[in-house]
């Protein structure tokens, strides 16, 4: 009885599968971009009386959405070695790029680390708040930045991990280093699951002292990864009009990226509903003033765009089986999602400085541009240097010949 | 796994490696497609079941016939029989209705989530997680039910049209409950019922009595095998997945939405919903190991149940229970986190106060026991295997009996502290709840087939021209 024949080793070798001279195109364009942006963003913030507080401000949103990115990417690649997947394999590697560029993210956090103060009210308590004279052990500048250094050199070394062993293996193929990947991604999850939801909670849920949510590290994990998956089918496509792994991923590997962002999509939405529910529900004012800010107002008009945008449209758009397996309506909702998501980060920060008023403006954009450009460009300075292909990967061709029923 | 497949039947034979070039088998031995369904179905065409089988149905009815009696007792007398006191109205009853609705998740986890996620190996085990599911849902019913007080009007509970004009509060999520678990314990039965019709249609062709051969031909539903009835049946199947895979999340959510709404401190927290999802998983899985174990090795089924089978189980609860563990440390961390007094009291109160026998036993079986299925040697070893998910259940129990009574029995009134203890009608209560489990379950290994048959199958090389699609997920 039988088992499995052996699995051809290598993938089509005629295929392009190295982003060759795009490569060096797209993190010149890119970065380019991304630098300008944020210089410009630095001028329009040092234009205004307290622009520099505004920019530290959209700056921390569009951070923690380039971060979800990538750290999205790391739980894919660790999710795919975890549970020995063998479908994913032709899409890991962008995954590990994507992952890849965290330690580059560590770098954009320095202007975070710099601007505590304005994002922080923590760091320069009333004399006469309580709450935050007993929180003081957690919420101390030092121990802030300790912690911080841990995350980011933690997410870095798992995700060097990840990406080095794998790319050894487009070499060798040897098995081995399949072995050692799967053997270390149970504590790689553990380590990952702490890590983002205490940065979660120092990063941006601290923004707001005196508020809590215990689900507040899962959510911010559900639009990571949902937010991923978006990029990730938005990377393929784009790798696919440029000629590059058109064989290898094949319409069924955009069919269950489509079936994942459908269901990270879905799960966003439980656990955004479960917080608010439960929170509107006990009505407990040391809780609720966190929400009265956030669905008051033009707040609450984002309320119902998240509601709709971030789950009605796109459930019902991704529900059926066509719209995942045609590049197009898969494109145009993962770009769809991704906008989303930022507009979700910004709902979840943005209230605690600007009150009432959605402070939306130019800067804001400049900011995402800026960050994006340079995330993008990172992310294609690493891919330039590797296949985009696990190729040495001992369940390629298990991976190519997915056929979803 | 480097050794040659093609030899093995050998006791045991040990397909949990993990060479990443080849996918492990999951039917082991020298089976063809007849003898899996030779298999399965001698163990409900035997004539007479083995007299181990009366024993244990006679032992279990007869806990049943306790669960029963207690409940008249209940019912005649009121629910003073029980322990409850004045700031512990929740005692028991909801525990036992949280443990057992928590244990019928994994059937539908296995079944359906499984499913959409290409987990082949499920196949094996899904008719058996499934029954487990109704049997642990059917048990979960009562005690809501009988804790109503007023037994008699306990119909209130549906939004029926009434003279009175009289309507539940749609407001409360006991009553969300009441809908939760009803449509769950639907689907699954519908689930349950659509994926055992071609099994039926082969015990019915192979019925050689006439009463068999009409009771499983009325079930079968007039299943022919032929090509569109496949079609139709695995469309059907799909969708009904898809459909219960929303369901499994929803139930538990929705009980933890009993606790998570109030004001009481150690309930009313924002993680709730996906911690008690991961808890019931975590629970069902482990009785899920707690009963194929031994069927297994009874009914001669080692081979289609195998060791890597058990394997993925217990990995499957190492996962969840580490999510659970997660949510007890962001939990605890919270408390002390969010500066509210009567937050941290509880969970101090938990960990050292009247109660902290409970919460220890709830660490140690939820938190340290699982670690164990770390090391390859407690997920392939079936004796710790099935001690760990004994344990596991143990330690789940005691997870709702530490949330339901330590926030009540000491919330923000200390005037009105108390302690809680069950009286002897709360426990023989639990305990005949088992006797109804059990009998149920012997009922369903007696009757039904206890493995998917046609789904096995497609695990098999023979299913596939081609070869190479006989292993483990896709």
């Amino acid at each position: 009885m039988p088992m499995s024949h052996e699995m051809p080793r290598s993938a089509d070798r005629d295929e392009p599968h190295r982003l060759g001279a795009l490569g060096p195109r797209v993190v010149r364009v890119a970065g380019g971009i991304g630098i300008a942006a944020l210089l410009a963003s630095v001028v329009l913030g040092s234009l205004q009386p307290d622009g520099i507080e505004r920019l530290s401000r959209t700056y921390l949103v569009s951070f923690s959405y380039v971060l979800s990115l990538a750290l999205g990417a790391l739980f894919f690649v660790i999710l795919q070695h975890l549970t020995r997947s063998g479908w994913s394999v032709v899409l890991r590697r962008l995954a590990e790029t994507f992952a890849a560029t965290l330690c580059w993210l560590a770098i954009l956090f320095i202007p975070v680390a710099l601007s505590v103060r304005s994002l922080y009210g923590w760091t320069q308590p009333a004399a006469d708040d309580a709450l935050l004279a007993w929180k003081q052990p957690y919420l101390n500048l030092p121990f802030f930045y300790v912690r911080a250094a841990v995350y980011l050199v933690l997410w870095a070394a798992l995700a060097r991990f990840f990406h080095s062993r794998s790319t050894r293996q487009d070499g060798s193929g040897e098995p081995a280093l399949t072995l050692s990947m799967e053997r270390w991604s149970a504590p790689a999850m553990i380590l990952y699951a702490f890590s983002v939801t205490f940065a979660a909670f120092d990063w941006f849920m601290s923004t707001d002292a005196h508020w809590f949510s215990t689900i507040y590290g899962v959510y911010y994990f559900a639009g990571s990864v949902m937010g991923f998956l978006a990029l990730m089918a938005l990377a393929a496509i784009a790798l696919r009009r440029a000629g590059r792994l058109t064989r290898s991923i094949t319409i069924d590997h955009y069919h269950d990226v489509g079936k994942l962002l459908f269901g990270f999509m879905c799960f966003w939405a439980y656990i955004a509903f479960s917080q608010y529910m439960l929170i509107w529900y006990a009505n407990i004012p040391e809780e609720t003033a966190w929400l009265v800010v956030r669905q008051s107002g033009p707040w609450g008009s984002l309320v119902i765009v998240l509601s709709v945008g971030h789950f009605v449209l796109p459930f019902f758009g991704l529900m059926s089986r066509s719209a995942k397996r045609r590049t197009t309506v898969l494109g145009l909702w993962a770009a769809w999602l991704l906008v989303m998501h930022w507009v979700d980060l910004y709902w979840l920060l943005m209230p605690r400085w600007s009150g009432e008023h959605i402070p939306f403006g130019v800067i804001d954009v400049t900011c995402l541009i800026g960050l994006v450009g340079v995330f993008i460009a990172a992310a294609a300075r690493v891919a330039a240097r590797h296949p985009l292909l696990c190729v040495g990967d001992p369940r390629l061709a298990e991976s190519i010949a997915l056929e979803n029923a | 796994m480097t050794g040659t497949m093609s030899t093995a039947v050998i006791e045991e034979f040990d397909n949990t490696g993990v060479a990443p070039r080849q996918r492990a088998p999951l039917v082991l031995g020298e089976h063809d497609l007849a003898s899996v369904t030779e298999a399965v179905c001698r163990v409900v065409e035997r004539p007479k079941p083995p007299r181990a089988w009366y024993i244990a149905f006679a032992v279990s009815s007869a806990v049943t016939g306790m669960l029963f009696a207690m409940i008249g007792y209940l019912f005649l007398v009121g629910v003073g029989v029980w322990g409850v006191n004045n700031p512990v109205s929740w005692g028991w009853a909801i525990v036992n209705f949280v443990f057992w609705v928590g244990i019928g998740h994994a059937g539908t986890l296995i079944s359906a989530i499984l499913f959409l996620f290409r987990q082949r190996w499920r196949n094996s085990i899904n008719r058996f997680a499934e029954a487990m599911t109704i049997f642990a849902v059917m048990c979960a019913g009562i005690f809501p039910a009988i804790h109503v007080g007023r037994v008699w009007v306990a119909y209130w509970l549906f939004p029926i049209p009434n003279q009175m004009q009289m309507w539940p509060n749609f407001r409360s999520p006991l009553i969300w409950d009441v809908f939760a678990v009803n449509t769950y314990m639907l689907v699954s039965l519908v689930f349950w019922y659509v994926g055992l019709i071609p099994d039926l249609a082969t015990l019915r062709d192979r019925a050689t009595t006439r009463i068999r051969q009409i009771a499983y031909g009325l079930a079968a539903l007039g299943w022919r095998g032929s090509q569109r009835h496949w079609h139709r049946y695995e469309v059907a199947y799909l969708l009904l997945a898809a459909l219960a895979t929303p369901l499994v999340i929803s139930v538990h959510s929705v009980v933890s939405f009993d606790f998570a709404v109030a004001q009481l401190p150690g309930w009313h927290t924002t993680i709730f919903p996906p911690y008690f999802v991961a808890g019931a998983i975590f629970s069902g899985c482990a009785m899920v190991v707690t009963l194929i174990v031994p069927a297994r090795q009874w009914f001669g089924l080692r081979e289609l149940v195998t060791r890597r089978h058990l394997e993925n189980l217990t990995k499957v609860i190492l996962a969840t229970g580490s999510i659970v563990g997660y949510a007890y440390a962001i939990e605890f961390f919270t408390a002390w986190y969010s500066g509210n007094a009567y937050e941290l009291f509880t969970f101090v109160n938990r960990a050292l106060g009247p109660y902290a026998w409970a919460y220890w036993i709830m660490i140690t079986c939820n938190v340290l026991v699982p670690q164990l299925f770390w090391f390859k040697r407690c997920r392939t070893n079936l004796v710790i295997m099935f001690i760990i998910s004994i344990l596991v259940n143990v330690g789940m129990w005691f997870e709702r009996f530490v949330i339901v009574t330590t926030s009540l029995s000491r919330d923000f009134l200390p005037s009105s502290w108390d302690y809680y203890s069950p009286t002897w009608v709360d426990i023989l209560t639990f305990i005949g709840s088992f006797g109804l489990f059990f009998t149920m379950f012997l009922l369903f290994i007696r009757y039904l087939p206890m493995v998917a048959m046609a789904e096995v199958k497609t695990l098999m090389p023979q299913a596939h021209g081609h070869g190479g699609k006989g292993g483990d997920h896709a």
